[in-house]
């Protein structure tokens, strides 16, 4: 139960398509996570699954029933808001207990299924409470103990995190990671925080413009990128981008001369010429010093355990960097940096990327 | 913010909200000491406000020379009471259905609501007497609450519609996905959130019923036993004399249901009830 998929699903605000044709199959048991930028259509997209926005064609199909006219209950469906959206004139219990109320659901039942929940949450001590009277994260555990409490086959989140602070969030991550471990339900979450999506799912949505870009387990989208955006956006600080042009290609490497470095080969394989334009991506944290690359550092965060250097190669293009704790930097004083081929990906003109030869299976993962 | 006055802004300041008290109360205090006074202390020159003739006497004999008087306070306050039901079952359906739902003709709907409020009952009431006379309501009090409500609602819906925008969609939102339907969902999730809204038009449709009958009262409705206090006031009117001592005492203890009734509902009227809903 609580197997989903959506067939070349649409949506449209008068003239704007804001979801282009989509499939996607998201399996029982699985945490997926949507993630784009603001704008991409991902929290449209959630609520088209959830059934509070009308799709303009295509088919949402849970457990191989056409859903697209089913009010959100009938889907099997519930939803934590980003704005938790607790009923303020009802207690905790109230508020926990309001799908069961919907139900009729006799009191013995309400009494028994709200403890339990409020023994997964930890709210036991506050069913009397008015949601007016609770933290941040006690609110948006009351939200979820609502989603919850009728046992549905899909989750919904729509950022729910994202009005705690940095700690509160932080600790909610994991207590909702373990909530996942222990109902096993298919769970959806929409958030814009890619540190929330690395962390959590199994699979990975990325979105722009209405168009999944990618989607796969998070070290897949981080080793395996298919395009420059989800390379960009996986990953942080940002993958840096160099501008490169090819002048060699055997069947398991392609050679480029950087417009800022030398020539280096990366084990890459995909159509492409000698003389083409493309990008070559190098995580901040795959330079290594000592390289043909010379920059000039910029502004130095040194954060303890790690050091980000912001810098700009000789041309002007902006450069990251990350090294060591230890690594004494200054800003304005020229370093050479470099990369090896290896750790780099490639990246056509449009975007596209060039398939690694990297086996994720010995990266001790199954795709 | 910080609130900073010199001496003489706050003299200043004190000064407009005296004088701003002095133009409405004075009214009220004139007409307490006419009520306090025999009838023939009444016209003394020069004015005197505290004379040694003072009693509380008219406030019983009022009762006396115009036996019907506490009928017409009743029927005042029935009548505001029945305006001020009749009026809410219209306006929170429709303030919530202009606050929530889009759909052709909503906002021409709201501005033709407002312009009727602009034309005003009396514009309306030789149309509106025939109507009546048709209908067969003439000197029934449907003729003076049917009207009554009737102008209440528009600026009930514009009260009432502003107070349900501020309501956070997702609290909606949030009881549909949980399967309640749009009924259940509005007496069980918005009505009690927007309890304190409700309470505001409640008072101002209140206050405006009692304050507004009687132009149909006069109009509509010539028995005495359906008459409300304004129009039943007339009976002090006398052949040669107007007992307008008794007149005010009557008026006085008129206008007390609605002040009572402000004295228990204004504690309703407390920002914060929503307070915990949504993160502000």
């Amino acid at each position: 139960m609580g197997q989903l998929s959506l067939r070349a699903v649409t949506k449209s605000f008068d003239k704007a398509e804001v979801i282009k044709p989509t499939n996607l199959d998201i399996n029982e048991g699985e945490f997926v996570v949507f993630v784009g930028p603001s704008g991409c259509g991902k929290s449209t997209m959630l609520r088209m699954i959830a059934g509070l926005e009308e799709i303009t064609s295509g088919e949402i199909v849970i457990d191989d029933k056409v859903v697209n006219n089913l009010a959100p209950v009938k889907r099997g469906i519930s939803m934590v808001f980003q704005s938790y959206a607790l009923y303020p004139h009802m207690s905790v219990y109230e508020n926990i207990a309001f799908p069961l109320r919907v139900a009729r659901t006799p009191q013995a039942d309400v009494d028994r299924l709200v403890s339990r929940a409020a023994d997964v949450l930890k709210l036991n001590e506050r069913l009397k409470h008015k949601p007016g009277e609770l933290s941040g994260g006690q609110r948006q555990r009351v939200a979820i103990g609502r989603a919850i409490v009728r046992e549905p086959k899909v989750f919904l989140f729509d950022e729910p995190l994202s009005n705690l602070d940095a700690a509160l969030r932080a600790e909610m991550r994991v207590e909702l990671k373990r909530l996942h471990g222990q109902l096993k339900n298919t769970m959806i979450y929409v958030t814009h925080d890619q540190i929330e999506a690395m962390t959590m799912a199994d699979k990975i949505v990325v979105l722009r413009d209405g168009v999944i870009e990618q989607c796969g387990s998070p070290l897949e989208l981080y080793h395996k990128p298919q395009n420059k955006f989800v390379a960009g956006f996986i990953g942080n600080p940002n993958m840096n981008f160099l501008p490169a042009t090819i002048t060699a290609i055997s069947p398991a490497s392609v050679t480029v001369k950087l417009n800022d470095g030398n020539e280096c080969t990366l084990p890459v394989s995909g159509d492409c010429k000698i003389g083409d334009e493309v990008s070559v991506g190098v995580r901040p944290a795959d330079f290594h010093s000592g390289g043909n690359i010379k920059v000039i550092p910029d502004v130095v965060e040194r954060l303890g355990n790690e050091t980000v250097v912001y810098a700009n190669t000789l041309s002007g293009a902006p450069i990251c960097i990350v090294t060591g704790g230890m690594v004494t930097m200054a800003g304005g004083k020229e370093i050479a940096v470099g990369f090896e081929g290896q750790n780099a990906h490639l990246f056509r003109a449009d975007g596209s990327a060039f398939e690694r030869n990297v086996n994720l299976n010995e990266l001790e993962l199954t795709a | 913010m910080l609130n900073k006055y010199t001496w003489w802004e706050l003299v200043l300041l004190y000064l407009g909200v005296a004088v701003f008290l002095m133009f409405v109360l004075a009214p009220f205090a004139e007409a307490f000491a006419v009520s306090l006074r025999p009838l023939d202390g009444l016209f003394n020159i020069p004015y005197e406000f505290i004379t040694d003739d003072m009693t509380f006497e008219n406030y019983s004999i009022m009762w006396k020379s115009v036996p019907n008087l506490a009928l017409y306070i009743w029927n005042s306050f029935f009548i505001a009471c029945c305006v001020t039901i009749l009026a809410l079952i219209c306006i929170i359906p429709a303030a919530y259905s202009f606050g929530r739902f889009t759909y052709r003709g909503r906002d021409g709907l709201l501005a033709m609501f407002l312009g009727i409020n602009m034309v005003g009952a009396a514009v309306l009431i030789i149309p509106l007497y025939k109507l009546m006379l048709t209908l067969g309501l003439l000197n029934t009090y449907w003729s003076m609450i049917i009207p009554g409500a009737a102008f209440c609602v528009p600026t009930g819906i514009f009260l009432m519609r502003s107070y349900f925008l501020r309501i956070p969609k997702e609290l909606e939102e949030a009881a549909y996905v949980d399967g309640a339907s749009r009924l259940y969902t509005l007496w069980r999730v918005i009505l009690p959130v927007a309890l304190p809204g409700i309470m505001v038009v409640t008072i101002a449709t209140f206050i405006t019923a009692y304050a507004q009958q009687f132009l149909f009262a006069l109009t509509f409705n010539s028995k005495d036993a359906y008459k409300p206090l304004p129009v039943g006031l007339y009976d002090f009117f006398g052949h040669q004399t107007v007992h307008w001592n008794e007149l005010m005492a009557a008026s006085l203890v008129g206008i007390s249901p609605v002040l009572i009734l402000y004295v228990f509902l204004q504690r309703y009227i407390v920002a914060g009830l929503t307070s915990g809903a949504v993160k502000e």
